[in-house]
């Protein structure tokens, strides 16, 4: 009588212990798929040809989203003004070591490809504080700054955060858009790859 | 006695059963949630605060607090002395009102790293685990404080934006 009570217990707890590990385990794949869905709608990491990781945007071969952002000037810029230009769209911040090497090359292919009609449009994904004139003045000066010692010669617009979502987040930077002469983006990347594969995209922007 | 010794031989077989059963239920559950992590989640959590969760202090009277962190495998978060003047320093603080004033924090070194395509370009990092000390000063009484980490993560190809974190510490001032 005594043992049968000892094993029911034993059981029963047993019981209860799979039915938390089992509930918790649940509760913790639902969260991961929510995750997971969140990142897919925001672009997602699939394997590449070398074995590597590429990044997949949702805006691949749809239209570019529009926008119009404010340059260092104050002057607005619109991504419809270059109707007719491959465009390469470039998301980087001051604080972006990775942005910082890729610049250069960005520069040197944009001064290449110039001619056949190609632009990049720099956007700073730098935080602004539009609540605090003075604060806002110092962080335009400081973006300001790094363009100037980058050497950055396409335009560089501001506030790129205002217009993250339409682009997927920009949670990583650098983050850049391949766009075609009829607006549609042919090509997308994250982080930092190699100049040859920026300029495999531009060509592809040029081409299509 | 033998009815004995099978009923003592019965009760071993059925909790050697049971626990063979919570074994194998146990790892299914370790590796489900093991292959359910991704690199996401660490992205978006790439600093965490480790301990301590609570320290007891002298009222009133200057005690040093080793704070931990870890920073995720791959991941690297500036100094609190870049050697750039446009990234982002490490820094630690303590919001006013709390009962607990922040007299002093002592950052560690920096790390020199360099990222595999720019070499000639020496960065200071912290990596692995952070330990931060900071001097506190507490009035008397139980003070849950929510101190705050700001800071700026990268890997070696891409950067995340920059993130402050809670930092919650129970501090007892006696």
């Amino acid at each position: 009588m005594k043992r049968n009570t000892v094993v029911i217990t034993a059981v029963l707890l047993l019981l209860a212990v799979f039915a938390w590990a089992g509930w918790a385990n649940w509760e913790y794949r639902k969260q991961t798929a929510e995750r997971l869905q969140a990142s897919v709608a925001k672009g997602e990491l699939v394997p590449d040809a070398a074995g590597g990781a590429a990044y997949l945007s949702p805006l691949k071969d749809k239209a570019a989203p529009a926008f119009a952002l404010e340059d260092l000037n104050g002057q607005k810029v619109s991504l419809a003004s270059y109707k007719g230009k491959a465009v390469l769209i470039n998301f980087w911040a001051t604080w972006c070591g990775p942005c910082e090497i890729e610049t250069p090359w960005l520069i040197e292919l944009r001064n290449q490809y110039a001619p056949q009609g190609f632009e990049i449009l720099g956007i700073s994904a730098d935080d602004l504080d539009r609540d605090d004139p003075q604060k806002l003045n110092d962080e335009k000066k400081e973006i300001a700054q790094f363009v100037e010692r980058m050497h950055m010669p396409y335009p560089v617009l501001i506030d790129g955060d205002s217009i993250s979502t339409p682009y997927g987040g920009l949670d990583e930077l650098p983050m850049s858009f391949f766009v075609n002469r009829g607006g549609r983006v042919v090509a997308t990347q994250m982080g930092l790859t190699s100049k040859g594969d920026i300029e495999t995209k531009i060509k592809m922007a040029l081409a299509e | 006695m033998q009815s004995r010794w099978e009923s003592m031989s019965g009760i071993r077989t059925e909790f050697q059963i049971a626990a063979a059963v919570l074994f194998g239920m146990s790892a299914l559950l370790s590796w489900g949630q093991a292959g359910s992590a991704n690199r996401s989640i660490v992205k978006s959590a790439p600093v965490e605060y480790l301990f301590p969760e609570q320290v007891t202090v002298t009222a009133g009277k200057a005690s040093e607090v080793a704070l931990h962190f870890r920073i995720a495998q791959g991941m690297h978060i500036n100094s609190h002395t870049p050697k750039d003047e446009f990234l982002i320093p490490t820094t630690f603080s303590i919001p006013e009102g709390t009962g607990v004033r922040l007299e002093k924090t002592s950052y560690p070194a920096g790390t020199e790293f360099t990222l595999p395509l720019d070499p000639g370009n020496k960065l200071s990092v912290y990596t692995g685990e952070l330990v931060i000390q900071a001097r506190i000063v507490s009035t008397a009484g139980n003070h849950l404080v929510e101190a705050k980490l700001h800071y700026q993560a990268c890997d070696k190809n891409e950067c995340l934006p920059p993130k402050t974190i809670p930092v919650a510490i129970d501090v007892i001032g006696k």
